[in-house]
């Protein structure tokens, strides 16, 4: 499955780089999300407990960060297994300074679901997934804004 | 209904049906109610990819959880030879994969527990690491000369994915007369695809294994179509001596051919026994039986029909692709890699035809197995009466009278047909001008016409099919190098009860019932003294199981033959005790008699006392035969189906008016048991024409693992079934009967599918391939601008 999507965000490019450079602000982003453990620099592992339609998984993921390249581009991947299922995530995300206070964020995910979770919730696969995705970067968005916000308020 | 009736009328008797009294009081033994004193349960941890290498396989989380005993993986079995397993077309399928995972569901690793719960928590609890490799989900993609290699495993003698090519009849002969036909005549092509479906008989598969460290013997419980085939099978694949295994099939809840092949689950169950030494069972759940067992059909078939002007068919062509999943587990006779598909020319007079098939590799579960139908004959009969309708269609004629004016015609019987087989008996326009006479055929088209008239659609499909079931003969026909044949052995006691056993078994198709009748017929008993046992292999004769419709017509001809043995040997005590000569003697059902003196006689239950208390010295005393029948031919069951339809032009709804079934069994034994199956293998035939599909995600993901996605028509999707016969004897078989469990099967599908065309033939629709879903004809009413406002 692939989707994609355009946020903009009214922070600095800069700011949301460096935002989003800090995995626990991405992974408290993800749905469903549990707990994150760093293995060794670059590479976690992340729990994260998933629905579709009438199947529960408890999905424990291998997440690196294979592609970074400050302050417009970074690729994250995950593969991660549940019992009977499987799952493989990219997410690529691409920045660019709209102006000084306005980022624009073009994100691509590629998503493989494999096992039960796929098999018992095919008809409703693509849709909870692509719900899935969007909650992320909106939740993306609303975090980055919100951090923002606060400091602007603070300052 | 008196014992006397019975006593007179063996067959034709709607006799009720002995097994019923257990099953409908909650009292039939499956597998699994089988409950063993220790014994352990198992549990399959499957591949969640549907093409993977496996990295490594963790089992000590799983041996950390309370009650998991052991924890067997392929490199286990691969250390004691039992890595692979032979299939029933000659592939070698992984019993637990080794380095590398071909579908998803597929088994890699027994869990041994004390509990079905501990076992079902172990699994979950191993830990394999998978390295993703491409899938191929497309047959077509399969012969891709880019296609990654499915099968690295046999890459020495199958270089690529494809399985076999296999063709049959005359080219040329074929070729020509197209070449004619595209002249003088009409050629006639239509693509289309029989989607993978599955059996899904209500009772999953499973076994209890039993193997006594002491005696050396292992029994296991198995539901089994094929027990004796199965125990040799066991002995060739685990090694053990044949004589100390002994399979048991009990009552089985429906086996429609996904229990005919030997399963990994089974393998491991005995050897975690043998490892242990305790019985272990293992019961597959839904998911597990629709996703990793045998699927039927999944055949592309392209067909072509050359005739002349007016519609006189000449040559039939046919090519088809097959999808075998990841292994070959096909259930054909050696001889017949693409199963009896070459009965396609049908009820028709084609002077040539050729028909080739190739077969491929991809990442889906191994079969395909004949669900309810004679290997493939399904596949043939539908192609074949959708190209009748098709022709029809083109030419503007009716597709009845098209079907009339191409019958082969009664005495052209035995007729042998341009792909080589000898079809035994068969009237065909008599069931058709039957069933047409049942709905007032053409008042329907009168109908038809009125209602187009006012934008309504209304549709008539028919169905002439001609089926090709019982197999052997043993020379054409086998599992695994073992002929065809069938057998039952018939004890007749002192006091004139009998015992007979069968080497077929029964899977709810009465056998308990109808073979007793075709006893009580030949020895003019009551079939309530008679039982019939089956599906042990420790008592009864060999047989090669039930499938392909071959009970009544290979074990039902050895039943009513060692009945006749029986009969032969009660005919010599009788002339010893009345003291004539045997030629002297009339039989009527139940007693011999002296010519001439009809007072003077001796009944059956007389003569079997006399076996045992009073034989006659020159005889060995006793009254019991066994008899061994491999049928010198065939049996070709046929019918005429008629389907009426109203489609909704609002939401693409078809709804079944009308269904007539007029089939053609030759004699019938037990009308009530043969109206059952009618009943039943109508609906498995509505059913892949507008519900059941096994389709797959590009990623090889299973979308029709559970009853909530794989839709099996119920009580409410089933219309009434209208039923009528027509008996044309087989001329070959002792009674003349010819199988009918899987005519309607075979019979049904298309005659939805040609009613559901015909209802929008009109507006330019000349195909549509099954299942006929409402968001398929939605989707066509909307293109048509037929949509109700």
């Amino acid at each position: 499955m692939e989707f994609s999507g355009t946020q903009t965000i009214d922070a600095p490019i800069k700011h949301v780089w460096s935002y989003l450079l800090n995995v626990h602000n991405v992974a408290a982003c993800a749905p469903g999300f549990q707990s994150l453990e760093e293995l060794e620099p670059e590479h976690w592992k992340a729990v994260i407990s998933v629905g579709v339609g009438p199947v529960k998984a408890k999905f424990t993921l291998d997440v690196t960060r294979p592609e970074m390249q400050e302050p417009e581009r970074m690729v994250v991947k995950g593969r991660g297994k549940a019992p009977g299922s499987a799952v493989e995530l990219s997410g690529t995300m691409h920045l660019s300074a709209l102006d000084a206070d306005h980022t624009r964020m073009d994100w691509h995910a590629h998503v493989v679901v494999s096992g039960t979770i796929a098999s018992v919730g095919a008809r409703l696969m693509n849709s909870t997934a692509e719900k899935m995705t969007a909650q992320f970067f909106d939740c993306l968005k609303t975090n980055l804004q919100g951090t923002t916000h606060s400091r602007s308020a603070s300052d | 209904m008196s014992t006397e009736m019975h006593h007179k009328h063996g067959l034709g008797e709607a006799y009720k049906r002995k097994e019923d009294a257990r099953f409908i009081r909650g009292e039939g033994n499956y597998v699994d109610d089988v409950q063993l004193p220790g014994m352990l349960y198992g549990d399959i941890v499957r591949s969640p990819y549907a093409h993977a290498l496996i990295k490594n396989i963790d089992i000590s989380g799983a041996l950390q959880i309370p009650g998991v005993l052991a924890v067997i993986t392929g490199k286990d079995l691969d250390a004691a030879g039992l890595a692979w397993m032979p299939t029933l077309s000659g592939d070698t399928e992984a019993v637990l994969a080794l380095d590398r995972v071909h579908f998803q569901m597929q088994e890699v690793a027994f869990v041994v527990a004390t509990s079905r719960y501990a076992a079902a928590d172990g699994a979950a609890a191993v830990d394999v690491d998978y390295e993703p490799l491409p899938v191929v989900v497309d047959p077509h993609k399969a012969l891709d000369p880019d296609a990654p290699l499915l099968r690295p495993d046999k890459k020495e003698k199958q270089p690529t994915n494809q399985i076999y090519h296999w063709e049959t009849g005359d080219r040329t002969a074929t070729d020509d007369a197209f070449a004619e036909a595209s002249t003088n005549g009409v050629v006639i092509k239509q693509d289309m695809y029989i989607p993978r479906i599955h059996p899904a008989p209500i009772e999953t598969c499973g076994c209890v294994a039993d193997y006594h460290r002491a005696t050396g013997k292992l029994t296991v419980w198995l539901t089994s179509q094929a027990p004796h085939a199965h125990r040799t099978l066991f002995a060739i694949v685990a090694g053990l001596p044949e004589h100390r295994i002994r399979v048991i099939s009990p009552d089985v809840g429906g086996g429609f051919g996904n229990k005919v092949p030997i399963y990994p689950g089974y393998v491991c169950a005995v050897v975690a026994s043998l490892k242990t030494g305790k019985p272990v069972k293992w019961i597959e759940d839904r998911s597990e039986n629709l996703g990793s067992t045998g699927f039927a059909r999944d055949y592309h078939i392209h067909a072509e029909i050359a005739a002349d002007k007016e519609g006189t068919v000449k040559a039939l062509r046919v090519h088809t692709l097959a999808d075998h999943g990841a292994f070959d587990a096909a259930a054909q006779p050696t001889k017949f890699p693409a199963g009896l598909f070459h009965i396609c020319t049908g009820s028709y007079d084609f002077k040539h035809a050729f028909v080739d098939v190739d077969a491929v590799h991809t990442n889906k579960a191994p079969g395909g197995i004949a669900y309810r139908c004679s290997f493939r004959v399904t596949e043939a009969s539908y192609l074949i009466e959708r190209m009748m309708d098709t022709l029809a269609h083109d030419l503007g004629k009716d597709p009845a009278q098209l079907r009339i004016q191409n019958f082969i015609q009664p005495e052209a019987f035995p007729y042998r047909s341009a792909l080589d087989w000898t079809y035994d008996s068969g009237n065909y326009e008599a069931a058709l001008q039957l069933a047409m006479k049942n709905v007032d055929y053409e008042g329907l088209r009168r109908e038809q016409a009125e209602k187009r008239a006012r934008g309504e659609l209304m549709g008539i499909g028919i169905s002439s099919f001609t089926e090709i079931v019982g197999a052997g003969p043993g020379k054409h026909f086998d599992i695994a190098g073992i002929q065809m044949f069938d057998s039952c052995e018939i004890r007749v006691h002192p006091t004139g009860k009998a015992l007979a056993r069968i080497g077929v078994q029964t899977q709810g198709q009465g056998h308990e019932t109808t073979f007793a009748q075709i006893i009580a017929a030949e020895l003019g008993m009551s079939p309530d003294d008679i039982d019939v046992e089956h599906g042990d292999t420790d008592t009864a004769p060999y047989g090669l199981g039930t499938y392909a419709s071959r009970s009544t017509p290979v074990a039902g001809a050895a039943t009513a033959l060692a009945a006749r043995k029986v009969r032969d040997k009660a005919k010599k005590i009788a002339a010893y005790l009345l003291e004539v000569g045997e030629e002297d003697l009339e039989w009527e059902p139940g007693r011999f008699y002296v010519k001439g003196a009809p007072a003077k006689g001796k009944t059956i239950q007389e003569l079997a006392f006399a076996a045992y208390t009073n034989c006659p010295p020159y005889l060995e005393p006793g009254l019991e035969a066994v008899n061994y029948y491999d049928p010198p031919n065939l049996t070709y069951p046929f019918g005429s189906y008629i389907c009426v339809v109203d489609i909704d032009r609002g939401t693409g709804e078809v709804h079944i008016r009308r269904f007539m079934a007029v089939d053609d069994c030759g004699t019938v034994i037990n009308p009530m048991v043969v109206e059952g199956q009618v009943h039943g293998g109508l609906t498995q035939g509505l059913a892949p024409a507008m519900y059941e599909e096994l389709s797959y995600d590009e990623d090889g993901n299973i979308r029709g693992g559970n009853f909530q996605d794989y839709l099996i028509p119920t009580a409410m999707e089933t219309p009434n079934w209208e039923v009528d016969r027509t008996i044309t004897p087989s001329p070959h078989h002792p009674i003349g009967a010819k199988g009918i469990g899987e005519s309607p099967t075979v019979g049904a599908p298309q005659a939805i599918a040609n009613a559901v065309i015909d209802a929008l033939a009109h507006v330019g629709v000349r195909h549509i391939d099954i299942p006929i879903t409402p968001w398929k004809v939605w989707n066509i009413l909307a293109e048509k601008g037929l949509l109700a406002d």
